[in-house]
This record gives structure tokens, sequence and C-alpha cells, in this order.
């Protein structure tokens, strides 16, 4: 039998060598740590308060993170929209015209409108053009009866729409006001800068002042006040009435006078509504009288 | 003395060589979680921050909430039943409040199984660990997702109290059907506080997180039952409860909370709410913008639909002879819709939502058959003023189509009935005349007046239109013939009303506004031929089954039996019902006989209607006043002989019987 040099020579030795320091220490170590660990769970401790240190550096990953970045997204689309509805009806509420109102929506906005803010509005035209818009009796029903809860206004590529809404939030009027329509209700005071025998519409019916008013004035009292609407719009425009033409058409029980006046050798038309039934009458009496 | 010299340094190396490789492990685990670490998501402080996510909420017409999006409605430990925590605890992690975020003896094994069999991933999840991959991680399995797991769970520990993290699990865990967090699942299945749990139902709610579909209570009751059988086992064994109270508990049955169960079963409708939702404001407005949108879902008439679709298909079932457990069943959908809005009431998409999502409500195209003969009388009546009381032949009829094969369309009954006015040849719903009046119109002509009532879905220019060939949707015919009950008014189908963001601020509001599409005289014409329907032609079965109210409508089957339709409607509620199967397949009886829309959709028309209507005031469709009523002879449309039959036809004020038109 070989007897290896680094081999015990005796059993004492083999023991010592087994229990030697090193030997214990290492297996003491060993079993302490293992122990402590499953004792006190310090690795996880230690590696949990490592890790800890490194949040603040970390990358916000992850679906918790996901979500609080689709709730930030959200959060601005909804400011988004709220803002720019909000701005809408500052616009709206702050409309001085019709117009103006039209102007403030883009196609497909909407905006609630105050009941007396249509009011304003709508008193701001003169009567017949207000009478384009809707007719006063019929807005007296629907602002000052209960029908109407409230007025939406919605904007449209090429105009607005409003409409009247109950309770339960069904249209009970809609009104389209095309941005045509609206320039031309709106402006429709101002004189034309034309003379009555240009406007094709009052072609053959057209009468020097002297005789149309002759024929005025041989009316009954309370048809002259019917025949002329607006009288106080011809008091407001400058200059002399030189001739009075009356329209072909008829539009809604009314045709449309035109007035030719002279100021500073400029000669305007203003035109006026007047119903039908009267003009029909002063209509007799110009062409009972030779022109 | 050598054997035992060398078993000594056989030992002695290999207690070394283990120590080298642990002393390896240790340095490898060192360096992963350093390179790994900068890796790792960043965690929210305080850890409560990830249930603050606002809920969107839809709300019923009614008023209550029928769903939360993205909802997550925390609650404090302290209004949790002890017995659920109890329950999460044994079941999930019973080691819980003793680890360190990890089980290491559970991590070792699953490390052994992951090294030496690498298809198993093993998982040995503590509740932390749950938590971390519910909050940072994708549901892959790898080593690398679990390692990360492992060391976030690792600093969870090492920021919050276990009560902290358990809060957080608890509310944020998913118990399906829509219920994240143990508040929402305890309202959602047992309709109560989630404080207010009993230990039944407790077990019940805590052995849902592992499979939220599969242990589904709403539809797998006894599976969920078996689960929580397990969960009571663990409790028992963690010492929470004794044996016995186990077994006792195990023996009972816990009730499911039936108002929800109702709510859900407007899954179909929510779908198609929610979709619409995200194509006008994007997901993250809709899940996670906290915003409140009033539905038009009016619960108790989705329970009625949902109850009416689902018996009406269990008697047709019957009917067919198949087996309650097979699996080619036909389907079903129901729409009703408020004639009066255009709101949508009840959407019921199929016999049963978790089985089939799809809605064929809404999504699925079918061809209406007869059902379509509305809209081509009304629009014979309107461009060639022929009228309810106008004499046609039932004959055989060969419609010349340039470019195509002769159209030769036959009747149901394969008899032709000779002569006889309109207003029975809609009622007996014969298609020869249909086809005649589509001959005389053209087949454009009906397409536009459908398509004007508001029907989407595409529409063929062809004389087979008359007999309903072409595919439309159950929503498609009740919001069009909707148009018939508001006598030529159409409101367009909806399915919310109002929007509004968490500070209650209007996003979008609903205004109704009636369409005049139709004439309302000749649609009342039409009407009262739908009526007749009712009463005595093909949909006489609503009668027969008791529901007696003033209402109007059509049956429509295909040629071969694939479909089977009823539409009709009161003055106030308009509803479509389709029957068949999603293959193209016929509805046959036991006879081998087709089933028609008043034998197949009728019977659920009228089961529902029965049910919606109760309470409210039984009213008749108005009258336009350009009609009068007029007596004349079924056969010949002219004045009826004192002895013979008599058939009341509605004239408008410029028609007359038997050809004398008013001028």
């Amino acid at each position: 039998m070989i007897q290896n040099w680094y081999d015990p020579f005796t059993a004492g030795e083999l023991w010592r060598r087994i229990f030697s320091f090193l030997n214990l220490g290492v297996l003491f170590i060993t079993l302490a740590f293992g122990a402590s660990e499953f004792r006190f769970d310090w690795c996880e401790r230690l590696v949990g308060t490592y890790l800890l240190t490194t949040n603040d550096t970390r990358p916000e990953t992850g679906a918790v993170w996901e979500s609080g970045r689709q709730t930030s997204n959200a959060h601005k689309s909804l400011n988004q929209i709220i803002t720019r509805r909000e701005d809408t009806r500052r616009s709206a509420q702050s409309a001085e015209s019709f117009s103006h109102l039209a102007g403030s929506l883009r196609p497909g906005e909407w905006v609630p409108l105050d009941k007396d803010l249509f009011k304003v509005l709508y008193l701001s035209l003169s009567a017949s053009a207000g009478r384009k818009v809707i007719d006063p009796s019929h807005l007296v029903w629907l602002l000052n009866g209960k029908t109407t809860d409230r007025i939406f206004c919605e904007g449209q590529a090429d105009g607005v729409k409003l409409y009247f809404i109950d309770s339960q939030n069904r249209v009970i009027h809609q009104i389209d006001l095309k941005k045509n329509a609206i320039v031309e209700i709106e402006s429709g005071n101002a004189p034309l800068k034309v003379q009555l025998k240009e406007i094709e519409a009052f072609a053959g019916r057209i009468f020097p002042a002297e005789k149309f008013f002759d024929a005025v004035l041989k009316l009954p009292t309370e048809m002259i006040s019917e025949l002329m609407v607006d009288p106080d719009l011809l008091l407001k425009q400058n200059g002399t009435i030189q001739q009075v033409g009356i329209w072909n058409e008829a539009e809604n029980g009314y045709i449309k006078l035109g007035f030719e006046f002279e100021y500073r050798g400029e000669n305007q038309v203003l035109l006026i509504q007047a119903r039908e039934w009267a003009v029909w009458q002063l209509s007799l009496l110009l062409k009972a009288e030779p022109q | 003395m050598t054997f035992f010299l060398r078993a000594i340094s056989l030992v002695r190396l290999f207690f070394f060589l283990g120590l080298v490789i642990v002393s390896l492990g240790i340095l490898s685990g060192i360096f992963l979680i350093f390179y790994l670490a900068g890796d790792l998501p960043k965690l929210p402080s305080p850890l409560s921050r990830i249930i603050e996510t606002p809920q969107s909420l839809i709300y019923a017409s009614t008023g209550q909430v029928i769903m939360g999006l993205g909802e997550r409605k925390a609650v404090p430990l302290e209004m949790v039943s002890k017995d659920f925590i109890n329950a999460i605890v044994a079941t999930e992690d019973h080691l819980f409040f003793e680890h360190h975020g990890m089980n290491k003896l559970r991590t070792l094994k699953g490390l052994y199984i992951t090294l030496f069999d690498p298809d198993k991933v093993q998982g040995a999840s503590t509740i932390t660990q749950q938590l971390a991959k519910n909050l940072f991680f994708s549901f892959e399995q790898s080593w690398r997702r679990k390692f990360k797991e492992m060391l976030v769970a690792l600093q969870i520990e090492a920021a919050n109290t276990k009560e902290e993290i358990l809060n957080a699990y608890i509310n944020q865990i998913h118990f399906g059907a829509g219920a994240q967090g143990i508040e929402n699942a305890s309202q959602t299945f047992f309709g109560k506080p989630a404080l207010e749990l009993d230990l039944a139902e407790a077990s019940l709610l805590a052995g849902l997180p592992k499979s939220p579909t599969n242990y589904n209570p709403f539809r797998h009751y006894d599976r969920a039952l078996k689960r929580r059988d397990i969960v009571l086992e663990r409790m028992a064994v963690a010492g929470f409860i004794s044996h016995p109270e186990a077994q006792k508990i195990s023996a009972t049955r816990p009730q499911l909370h039936k108002g929800r169960m109702d709510s859900r079963s407007g899954s179909y409708f929510l779908d198609a709410l929610i979709k619409e939702l995200i194509q006008i404001y994007g997901e993250d407005v809709v899940f996670h913008g906290g915003i409140r949108v009033y539905s038009t879902l009016d619960t108790r008439l989705q329970s009625f639909a949902r109850d009416a679709l689902t018996q009406g298909l269990d008697q047709l079932d019957t009917l067919m002879g198949l087996d309650p457990g097979e699996k080619d069943r036909p389907q079903g959908a129901l729409v009703a819709i408020d004639t009066g809005s255009g709101a949508i009431k009840a959407m019921v998409g199929g016999r049963d939502y978790y089985a089939s999502e799809f809605n064929r409500a809404m999504d699925s195209r079918r061809q209406a058959g007869s059902g379509f003969k509305p809209f081509v009388y009304y629009t014979a009546f309107q461009k060639k003023g022929v009228h309810p009381g106008t004499r046609m032949t039932d004959k055989p009829v060969l419609i010349k189509i340039p470019g195509a094969k002769d159209w030769e369309p036959q009747n149901f009954e394969k008899r032709f009935n000779g002569n006889m006015i309109l207003k029975n040849a809609f009622a007996q719903s014969v298609n020869t005349i249909a086809a005649q009046l589509v001959g005389m119109t053209g087949p454009e002509a009906v397409t536009a007046m459908a398509r004007a009532c508001g029907v989407k879905s595409p529409l063929e220019d062809v004389y087979s239109v008359a007999l309903g060939t072409s595919a439309v949707s159950p929503l498609d015919m009740a919001g069009a013939f909707s148009v018939f009950a508001n006598l030529g008014v159409k409101h367009d189908p909806f399915l919310f009303w109002r929007v509004e963001d968490a500070f209650g601020r209007v996003l979008f509001e609903r205004i109704v506004q009636n369409k005049n599409v139709l004439e309302s005289g000749v649609t009342f014409q039409v009407l009262d031929m739908m009526k007749e329907v009712v009463d005595t032609g093909s949909g006489r079965s609503i009668r027969s089954l008791g529901f007696g109210r003033p209402a109007a409508g059509k049956t429509g089957t295909t040629d071969n039996y694939n479909d089977a339709w009823f539409t009709g409607f009161t003055p106030s509620l308009c509803v479509s019902v389709w029957t068949g199967f999603d293959k193209k397949k016929r509805l046959k009886d036991t006879n081998g006989i087709g089933i028609t829309g008043g034998r197949g959709a009728a019977p659920i028309w009228a089961e529902f209607m029965i049910n919606a209507m109760k309470g409210e005031p039984e009213r008749d469709f108005a009258i336009p006043d350009n009609i009068r009523f007029e007596a004349v002879d079924p056969v010949t449309g002219c004045a009826p002989k004192s002895t013979g039959p008599s058939i009341v036809v509605p004239l408008k004020t410029n028609q007359a019987p038997c050809g004398r038109e008013e001028k």
C-alpha cells in the first residue's frame, strides 16, 4: 500500500485535519450564512434595499406606468375637448350678431345658447329681417311658452343651425341660417348702390315718389301702417325719395318695396317689406291713376 | 483506513465544490441583479398610486351603473371581509406574512424544474410576486421575466408593509366578468360590499383569480364551486377554519347577484357602445379618462330581451329536435328601439355572449325575406298611385331583366290565388305581387326608399330585392320599421344620450331630431297592412300567444329557410328578431318542414313585448288627416256585395276603391 506524502500518518492527525479551524470556520460560516438567510431573509432585504436606491433612475415601464400614461393622455384629450368647447361657448355667448355666432362655430361644433342672448340677437335685427329668421309670434311661443328648454347651436360648413329643444332633448323647432342668408338678413337694411331701373324684379312697377305717396295717403290709415312694416328704416335714410318700385314676387305674405333715394348726387335703393294684401290695394290705386 | 480517508476526502471535495458552485451562483446572482437592475421598472411611490386610475362609468337609462371601465374601486383592508383575506392568503400564498417577497423553497423547486425540464417553467409566485407581475410585466413565461419579477417583488417588500402589499393586491386582481378589485367583484357577483362577504361567498371569490374566465360563476357555477372547495380545503390546512366548517360551507350554494347578471347580459350592447365611444374619443379617454356615459339601455327591457331570446331559442331547439348539448344550434338576435327617439333600449346579439361575442344584432347581415316588402309596397303606393284596395293578380310572373336571366318568382306555398287586393297580398306575403310591384317601380326606387328609412347595409339594386334578397342587420330592420311606426318620421338609432367628463362637463349630448322621410298618409296605408299581418296574416301567432295591443309588423323567411325574421312595433317600441344558424343551414322542424318567421321569430317577439309593455298605457297608431277608411271586396277591391266578404282599407283623400281615383 502506498502512503501519499500528504496523507495523515495517524488517526489523531486525521481528526485534527477534519476539525481544523479552517474547515470548521468555513463550515460554520456557510451554515450561519444559510441559516441566517432562511431566518432573517437578509439577502432579499439587501437586494430590495439596493433596488430602492436605484428606483428613481429606472424607466417608467410596465402595465401600471402605461396605464398612468394613458390616463394622462386621456386627461389631455379631454381637456383639449373641454377647452375648445369652452372657448367656442364663450365666443358664442359674446356674439353680437348671427353672423358673429355663425363665425364662432366650426362645422360640427355645438354650444348651448342662452334664450336671452337669442332674444338680444333677434331684436338687433329689424322686424322684417327678424321675420326672415323666425316669425315673431312663433318665437314668443317658443321662448315665453313652456316648450323650449334650451337652444343649441351647431356649426355648419355654410352657416349655423339653431335647435330649440324641450326638456326631453327633442327638437321642437329648427332654424337653418346659411351664411349668405345671414349676410343678407343683417345687411338687408343697407341701401343698394343702384337705381331701381337696374333691378329687373321692379320692371314695369316703378312709380314716381309723388304718385306713390299720393296713392298711399289715399289708403285707409290702418292699411298704411300695414303697408310699410318698418317705416323707421326710411326715416333713417339720408336723401330724398325719387321713385318707388314694387317687387314682382311675394314671399311669405310680404312683397318688397324699393325706395330710390338721391343723396349727394348718388342714387341708392332701400328695400323694405310690405304686406302683400296692402300692396295689392295700393297697386289698384296706382294703376287707376295715369302714369 | 484508506477507504475511510478517501470517503472523507470525497466529502470534503464535494463540500468545497458545492461551496464554489454556490459562491459562483451567488456571484452570478449579484451580477444579474446589477445587470438587470437598470432595466427594472420604476416602482410607484406610494404603492397606492396604482389604484388611482379614474374609472369610466356607463349608466343605464334607468340610472344605475352597468359597467365601469378601467374600474378599480379601491377599499382599505379594514373594509374587506376577514374571510376573504384569509381565503386569498391561504390559496395564493399561505406564508405571505412570513416571507420577504419570495418563498425560497418553492423558488428553488421552481428553479430546479426550470433548469432540468426547460419546457416547463415552474411558477412559485408569492402574492408580492403576483403583484409585481400584474403591475409591470407581461404574461410571457421566461426565466428572465421571472427573475425580474422576483427582484421587483423584493423591492416592493422593502418599501411597503405587508398590509400595504396585500391591500394593493386585492384591489387590483381580476375576478372576471369585468370586475377588477375585491370591491367590484363583491358588487358584481353578490351585490354587496366586500366587507359583508360571508365565508361561502369569500371563498368562492378567492378561487376566481386563478382563472377568471374558466371559473366565472355566472357561466360555470359548478366549476366555480369546485374551485371554492379547494380554497376551503387550503383554509382548513392553513388553520384559518376547521375541516368540519370547510365541509359545512362546501355544501352551500351562494346566491349570485341577478341584477348585475342582467346588465352583464347587455354585453353585446356594451361592446357596441364601447366600440362607438372609442371611435369618437379614442381608447385612452374611454378606458382611462373617467368619463360618464349615459346609455340608452333599459335594464328591465334588456332582461326581458335576454329571457325571451333564450326561451325562444330553446323552444326552437325543441321544435327542431336538437339536444341541449348539441353544439350546432340556431342563433338569434333581438333589438328594441324607442320609436319616439331612436334610442336602443335593448340588444341581444346571440344566445350566449360568452360562447360567441359576435353581435348578430348589429354586425350580422342576413337576407330579410318578405321582411323587405313594406319598402316595396310603400314605393309602389307613392310612385305608382296604387293603394291597399288596388286589385292585382297572384299569377305566374316573368320579369325580363336586361342582360340577365329572366326572373320568375315563386310563392312560398307554390300556388297562385288569382285576384286579390294589395292589403291581402301583403298580409299573405304573396311574392308574385311584390315582384309585379317592384317591376312597376324598378328596384332602385325600393332600395332608395329603404336607405331613406335608415337601412345602412349595402343593398343591391336587383329585382329580387322585392323578396328581401339583400342582406340587412336586425338593427337596420328595427330602425327602418320605426319610421313606419312614426308615420314617416325617422330617428337614427343610437346607443347613448350623453357623455360627460369626470367633473360633469358635457362632452356630448344627443338631441332628438325628427326627419320626415316618408309621406304620412302612404306610410299609414303600409302600417295598416302591417297591422293585418299581426292580426290575421303570417304574424298572427303573436295574437295567439297573448299579445293583444295594437301592433304591426312583418315576418320574413328566406327561400331555403335559412333565416326567420319578425320585425314589428307598437306606437312606442320597435323590435326586430332574427333567428337562424350562423352557417347557412335550414331551420326545419322534426318533420322536416321549414320554420318560418312566424314560427321561429314571432314567438320571441311576442314574449318580449308582453313583458316590455306591461304597465305602459295602451294606445293605437295615429291616423293622418288625409286618411279615410272604406270597406271593399277583398278580391275585386270594389264595393263589397251586401252578403259577401269585405275588408276595410285606408285610402287617401284623392284615392277611391275600384280604380275610381278622385282627382
